[in-house]
């Protein structure tokens, strides 16, 4: 079957999306991403939508980490690498030169594989993040830092300790400071990538809950390897392979009735 | 099929003796292992104690003739036998002072432009400009330091200083008396210079070693270059940063040949950084020639013990200072 049909979200029409209440948050158009000379995207266009969680499945290699790191312009770090086509936030290409890019950051935040507590408290930590954007009373910011942190359900398990180093935490600990990191700068976007990789069942169990709980208020994008996270947490499901993007649906209909041959070979775990 | 299984699962009470040969000969090398490495380590204890015992016991005589005056005393008279190392601890405290006070900054700067910042095509050719100037021996900043660097000082540099601050209060005696070219100002200068690789390459080594993800944790966020450097790549990096710097201090303190050049040999203390001085090492290596009494001597030899204790205590602020940090960093 010719992928090129399949992606256009054939579940998913525009008069079906103001039916559903389905609002598109971040739209990628015909993008196309270089290492080098090397080619790592090819034509991706996907959206994501305002209160959904789209996950982005595929073997290691296939670009989903890339799209991702491409959606808050964190590969502008290296050089040699870029991007051409269009990704529309609200409306406005945000891989045009004059975006602010700091600004992009905020708004959509980034979790990352390794948890990555920054060298201070764990109050800091998520207090940090806050300043950069706002002058607050301390009385203020420890109400922002005490929600951030009771969003990412480790209040009650850091609260005698927020002067404690960020790296004494445990794992799984970790990486939820680091999600309460991002959602205390208050993003429209939140992305995952392999959040559980490097976690416990138990941890990656908390980490599912709360991407569930957090999507009501933002729009979430998660890269991950194991198919049934993306079964369990997502809404609209991508397969990529090769730099292509194979297909996407709703998460039921890309797991139960895949279009793509390939797609069904890889979630029944026959390649990748 | 008997012999076979014999072969490959059993050993014969021949082999059996072999075995144990071996492993009494491996279990002897091991031994001598051991005590090789340890006696290694006792020899740093020896030599270091050796060194202490014939310090104090060298400078004995003039500590017990002058007592605690020596630490105070600016008098520095070989003829009357009357001597203080006040002013040669005044400028080695003063020129190490100056130096990092530029150093420091600069280096970490250097090292920040080169691993967060600096386009690929200019990163080699800096690295190794820095690892060039850490190759240069002391002797050429020395005399570079003599007769180019004092000159232009004095011709261009000192001129500027003094006018410019001559009717500030405080830095009108800072930056007081006529511009000699050398003097503590300059050695101060080319300690900077000299101590500058070491702080550069320590910094940016450990710049690096910071993990990749960290970063890009700080810049997801929004964070602008300046506020990842601040607040996680030196928070961070902050023990093998402050290494590199103590690395830096130690040798501004100790270091012999180049400041001797250029500090202008005086034993006195002078308000103005502009002034000629002298430092600890440089006192020694001018003196130890023409030193002919025992007490003579025994000064220089103090001089040594003394600068000895202050590495020793700068060391132990360190190690201080980063306990405290750590302290309040939550760890």
């Amino acid at each position: 079957m010719n992928s090129v049909a399949s992606f256009t979200v054939p579940t998913v029409t525009h008069a079906q999306k103001s039916a559903e209440g389905l609002a598109e948050k971040i739209s990628v158009q015909s993008l196309d991403f270089f290492y080098g000379d090397n080619r790592a995207l090819k034509n991706i266009n996907v959206s994501l939508y305002k209160g959904h969680v789209t996950a982005f499945i595929g073997p290691s290699g296939c670009g989903k980490s890339t799209l991702l790191r491409i959606l808050n312009r964190m590969y502008d770090l290296y050089p040699n690498q870029r991007a051409s086509g269009q990704v529309l936030l609200d409306g406005e290409d945000i891989l045009s030169p004059h975006q602010d890019i700091n600004l992009l950051r905020a708004k959509v935040g980034m979790v990352f594989q390794k948890p990555t507590p920054f060298p201070m408290t764990i109050y800091e930590n998520i207090a940090f993040g806050i300043r950069l954007y706002e002058k607050l009373p301390k009385s203020e910011l420890d109400g922002r830092v005490q929600h951030a942190l009771q969003r990412a359900a480790l209040w009650n398990e850091v609260k005698d300790k927020l002067g404690a180093n960020g790296l004494s935490l445990s794992g799984g600990q970790q990486q939820r400071l680091c999600i309460a990191r991002t959602v205390a700068v208050r993003p429209e976007v939140i992305l995952f990538d392999e959040p559980c990789s490097a976690l416990d069942p138990i941890s990656t169990a908390k980490i599912e809950e709360l991407i569930d709980e957090l999507k009501d208020d933002y729009t979430i994008a998660i890269v991950t390897h194991n198919m049934q996270q993306a079964a369990r947490v997502s809404d609209f499901t991508a397969f990529m392979y090769l730099g292509e993007l194979i297909e996407y649906g709703e998460t039921t209909k890309i797991f139960t009735t895949p279009n793509d041959r390939r797609t069904q070979d890889y979630i029944t775990g026959r390649f990748g | 099929m008997a012999d076979v299984a014999l072969q490959s699962g059993t050993i014969s009470v021949a082999e059996q003796v072999d075995r144990a040969k071996v492993l009494q000969r491996l279990r002897l090398g091991d031994a001598a292992f051991r005590h090789l490495t340890r006696a290694a380590a006792i020899t740093v204890l020896i030599i270091l104690g050796g060194i202490i015992v014939s310090l104090v016991h060298g400078s004995w005589p003039a500590l017990h003739s002058f007592g605690f005056s020596f630490l105070f005393d600016e008098t520095w008279n070989p003829v009357t036998e009357k001597f203080g190392a006040i002013a040669p601890i005044y400028g080695t405290v003063v020129t190490s002072l100056i130096a990092m006070l530029i150093a420091v900054p600069v280096g970490l700067f250097i090292a920040l432009f080169l691993t967060e910042l600096c386009p690929m095509w200019l990163r080699r050719p800096i690295g190794i400009a820095i690892e060039l100037l850490a190759g240069i021996p002391s002797i050429i900043y020395g005399i570079w330091g003599l007769f180019v660097f004092a000159p232009f000082l004095q011709q261009y540099v000192q001129p500027f200083l003094i006018s410019a601050f001559g009717n500030v209060p405080v830095l009108s005696n800072l930056f007081a008396g006529p511009p000699y070219g050398i003097g503590i100002l300059t050695a101060g200068l080319i300690l900077a210079i000299m101590v500058l690789p070491f702080i550069t390459s320590i910094s940016r080594d450990v710049f690096e070693a910071v993990p990749p993800v960290l970063k890009e944790a700080a810049y997801g966020l929004g964070c602008t270059t300046w506020e990842v450097a601040r607040y996680v790549v030196l928070p961070f990096t902050r023990v093998g940063v402050i290494g590199g710097v103590m690395l830096g201090l130690g040798r501004a303190l100790g270091e012999t040949m180049a400041v001797t050049f250029v500090i202008g040999n005086a034993h006195r203390i002078s308000g103005s950084i502009l002034a000629p001085g002298t430092t600890i090492s440089a006192t020694i290596a001018n003196e130890f020639t023409e030193a002919v009494g025992d007490l003579y001597t025994s000064s220089l030899i103090a001089l040594g013990l003394i600068l000895f204790v202050i590495t020793f205590v700068v060391l132990a602020c360190a190690r201080l200072m980063l306990m405290r940090l750590n302290a309040r960093l939550g760890k």
